[in-house]
Order: structure tokens, then sequence, then C-alpha cells
């Protein structure tokens, strides 16, 4: 009998968390019971190898839930309000997938694919936060950033476009990981571009934000490395591969945890009253300054 | 495999600028840069007067003749492969304090809601090719000695004063108490070649 595509990519990408426990006789016999019955998802069994996906699950979940109960304490849900929606998106996703893994877990897999494109899609709130905040007090590279952002889409658009053209055969198996991969690479690109700018302007940024950018920064590259080397035959079902993008994500829930533990303002930036805003006096200056500096060094070159 | 170039790379990319925000959060963390003005740079007069007078004597051929005339060529070689390192070390301060400008340049720029894009471009760009070729300069120095090339140094120190009064400029159209001032003890003048 032949294997549905959908589920061969996926096993591919070794995203697959407990459905093959589910179906797999094997890991049935092998498998420790590592939850109580309430705990445990009834007649699953996991193989050896998932028993540590499923202590990482559940500290995703625990850790998450814990740092929104803090963020609603230390009155910070409405300081950052976009990163926490989607911080209780992905916990709410996490608790249906659940769920549906209990009481359906023959649905499970295309409604992980479904919720996975949800997850991917909520986090650019996260980077919309990030320019948010960081760009508030510099309108100047709030500028700039917008214009790298609106070319980064255009290239986007593009790219699906040429894409749809040339392979006009949608097919869902190879596409909803491909998608996803794409999403990811680009939060990346936009991360980084970001980041790049933040670094350049020396934009001062606070404790929080920091935390945010990080934690996000890490969990995107794990993603991409991992999308990336997942769709790669042999990788995918490594079980020591599949476990990196839940552990990364762990690891920023932590950077998450105590860098959001209180408010911490951004530094306040210089105040504009007392400049005075001659941007092209001062851009003409400096490149005045370094031709000069050029031409000179192209000279003492030639001596 | 090759196909997973263009998400290896953009992944790359992440990391880098990450790691280097981060080493840049850590060291201005470290240590604040200070606050200084122009127009309180008089009191810095005495240092840079002495830091003037170190260019000078570095570059300078008064040393060189002495020891040329007057020493045997062992001396001489070793007088040489001193100067060489010690004018390297003093370029790379330059090359330093050119990197101040431009960063106050951009502390400064970062506020303004009229900020050029392509100007932006430019500078960054014009910025990278003048520290390749500050450092070819210092290849240069380390090639033929600080004394063949001292003419090419010394234009190097007009340079920088140039730059010097192009940042006095600058900031002193920026409020003292509001402004990222970076200290510039920059020379006053120029070695004469």
């Amino acid at each position: 009998m032949e294997e549905h595509p959908y589920r061969r990519q996926s096993q591919s990408l070794g995203l697959l968390r407990f459905p093959d426990t589910v179906h797999t006789n094997e890991g049935r016999e092998k498998m420790p019971i590592l939850f109580p019955p309430c705990v445990l998802i009834s007649r699953l069994r996991p193989p050896a190898a998932s028993v540590f996906e499923q202590i990482l699950w559940w500290m995703e979940i625990a850790t998450e839930a814990f740092i929104l109960l803090r963020s609603i304490n230390a009155r910070l849900y409405g300081k950052y309000l976009t990163f926490f929606i989607y911080l209780t998106a992905v916990l709410l996703i996490d608790l249906l997938r659940f769920s549906v893994l209990t009481l359906h877990p023959s649905v499970y897999a295309p409604f992980y694919w479904y919720t996975q494109f949800l997850h991917a899609g909520v986090g650019y709130a996260v980077i919309l936060e990030i320019y948010k905040h960081t760009l508030n007090n510099s309108p100047g590279v709030a500028r700039i950033a917008r214009t790298f952002v609106w070319g980064v889409l255009g290239v986007v658009i593009l790219k699906v476009t040429l894409n749809a053209v040339i392979r006009p055969v949608w097919s869902t198996a190879t596409t909803s990981t491909e998608l996803e991969r794409d999403m990811r690479a680009v939060q990346a690109l936009l991360l980084a571009g970001i980041i790049a700018l933040l670094a350049y302007y020396v934009v001062p940024t606070g404790r929080n934000l920091r935390g945010i950018i990080f934690g996000y920064s890490a969990y995107i590259y794990s993603s991409v490395v991992s999308l990336a080397f997942g769709s790669l035959p042999g990788y995918g079902l490594r079980p020591g591969w599949r476990l990196v993008q839940p552990t990364v994500y762990l690891a920023a829930l932590v950077v998450w945890c105590c860098t959001l533990w209180s408010y911490s303002p951004d530094p306040a930036t210089e105040t504009e009253s007392k400049i005075d805003r001659d941007y092209k006096l001062i851009a003409e200056q400096t490149r005045r300054a370094l031709s000069r500096a050029r031409s000179f060094l192209k000279m003492g070159g030639e001596l | 495999m090759s196909q997973l170039l263009p998400y290896l790379g953009v992944a790359l990319l992440l990391l880098v600028v990450s790691a280097l925000w981060a080493r840049q959060i850590f060291l201005t963390r470290k240590s604040r840069i200070e606050v200084v003005v122009p127009r309180k740079h008089q009191a810095a007069g005495r240092s840079s007067a002495s830091r003037q007078a170190l260019g000078e004597r570095i570059f300078g051929l008064h040393d060189w003749d002495f020891v040329s005339r007057n020493m045997p060529s062992e001396i001489q070689k070793m007088f040489l492969r001193e100067r060489t390192v010690l004018a390297i070390s003093w370029l790379r301060r330059t090359r330093t304090r050119i990197s101040l400008v431009m960063r106050a340049h951009v502390a400064s720029v970062g506020q303004i809601a009229d900020l050029h894009l392509a100007t932006e471009l430019k500078l960054a760009l014009s910025y990278l090719v003048f520290l390749i070729l500050c450092d070819l300069l210092i290849a240069w120095i380390w090639l033929r000695g600080p004394i063949r090339t001292r003419r090419t140094v010394g234009q190097t120190l007009r340079t920088v004063t140039w730059l010097r009064g192009a940042f006095e400029q600058l900031m002193a159209r920026v409020d003292s108490a509001n402004c990222i001032a970076l200290k510039t003890n920059f020379d006053h003048r120029g070695v004469g070649s």
C-alpha cells in the first residue's frame, strides 16, 4: 500500500509528536508510563525517544501559563499586549492539540499542521511588537525599517507568485512544510533587519524588549535550521534532531520568564526639543569627512 | 542540499546580527561612552598637545636623521622596527577616532524623522571603504616603514583634524545636555611632511 504523501512529508520533517507513538505497536511495548493517568493521554504509550518530548511539552505549557500569569500580576500584559496575545495563542494551541490528541488522535496530524500555520502566522505579531516598541522614539530609523519591511514583503510576494506560475500544481503535502519554513525564514529576515538597525543606530532598549528579541530570535533561528535540515532525507527522523526546536523554544520561554519578570521601561532617548535637526547638514558633513579621508588614503597608497 | 543554502544563510545572518548586538549591549554596559561636548574640549588641551607631540615624534625625521648618521645599521634596523610598531598603533587609534565620528553621526541622526535611506547607505558604504583603506595604509606602513610613508601619515593627521572640526560643528548644533557625545580628543595639527 502506498504511503500517503502528507504523512511521508510530515515524518521526514520529524514534527509529529504523538501520532507516531499512537500508531506504533513497538513503541507501545517499550515505553515507560511517565505520567499519572489523569495526565498521560489515554491509550498513549510513547516510545522511549518521545518521553523527553512529553516532558518538554508539559514544561512548555507550564512555563507559558506561568509567564502569562506573572504578566497579569506584574501588569505587563498591557504594556506588551501583542506579544502576550501571541503567547496566549500559543498556549491555547498547545492545549487544543493536547485535547485533539486525547480525544481524536486520528485527526491530530492535519490539526497539527493547520495550527502550526496559525502558530507561525501569529509569530508576526511578536515582530510587530518589537518594531513598535524599539523604534517608537526613532522616527528616522522607523522610516528605514518600514522601507525594509515593505521590501521584504514585496520580495516574498514576488517569490510566491513566481512559484505559483512555475509550479502550478498545488500539493498540500509539499507546500505545508515549505510554507512554514518560508514563513519562519521571512521572520528571521525581518528580525535580522530590525536587530541590525538597533545595533547600527545604537537604539536604546530596555530589559523586557531585549528579552523578547533574544528569545524569539533563538526560537526562529532553531526553527529555520531544523525545518531546513528536517526536510532532508535521513535527518528528520533522528530523535535528537527532532528535539532541537522544542528545546530551544523552552529556552526562549525561560529567557522571557526572566526578562519579563517585572516592567523595565526603555531608556529615555534624548529629548527632541533642543536638538537642531538639520539632517542634511549632518549627513553632508559626515559624507565630506569620509570622502576626504578616503581620497587622501588613496593618494597615500600611491606614494 | 543546495536548496537549503538560502535558509541557512538567513539563519546565519540572524545569528551573527544577534551576536553583534549582544556584544554591543555588553560593551556599552561595561564602559559607558564618555559624554564630552566640544565646548568643554579646552580641558583636554594638555593631553591633546602631548598626543600631538607624540605623533610628530613618531613620524618626524629628527630622530631618524640622528640615528642614520651616528648609529650602526643594527641600531637603525631596530629603530625602524620600533617606529613601525608605534606608527601602526597610532594609526589604529586614529581609525578608532574616525569610527567615533561615524558613531556620533548615527547617534545624532537616529531621532531625525527626515532620514534618507539613500544618504545613509552612501555614508555607511563610504565609512566601510574608509576603514578598509585605513587598514591598507596600516599594511603599507608595516611593509615600508613609518619614515617612507610619513608624508601619507601627515595627510592622515590633517584629515583627522579636519574630521574633528566637522565633528565639532556637528556637535555644536546638538545641545550638550541631550546629545550622546563621544570623547574625541583628536590632535589639532598634522605632522609636517
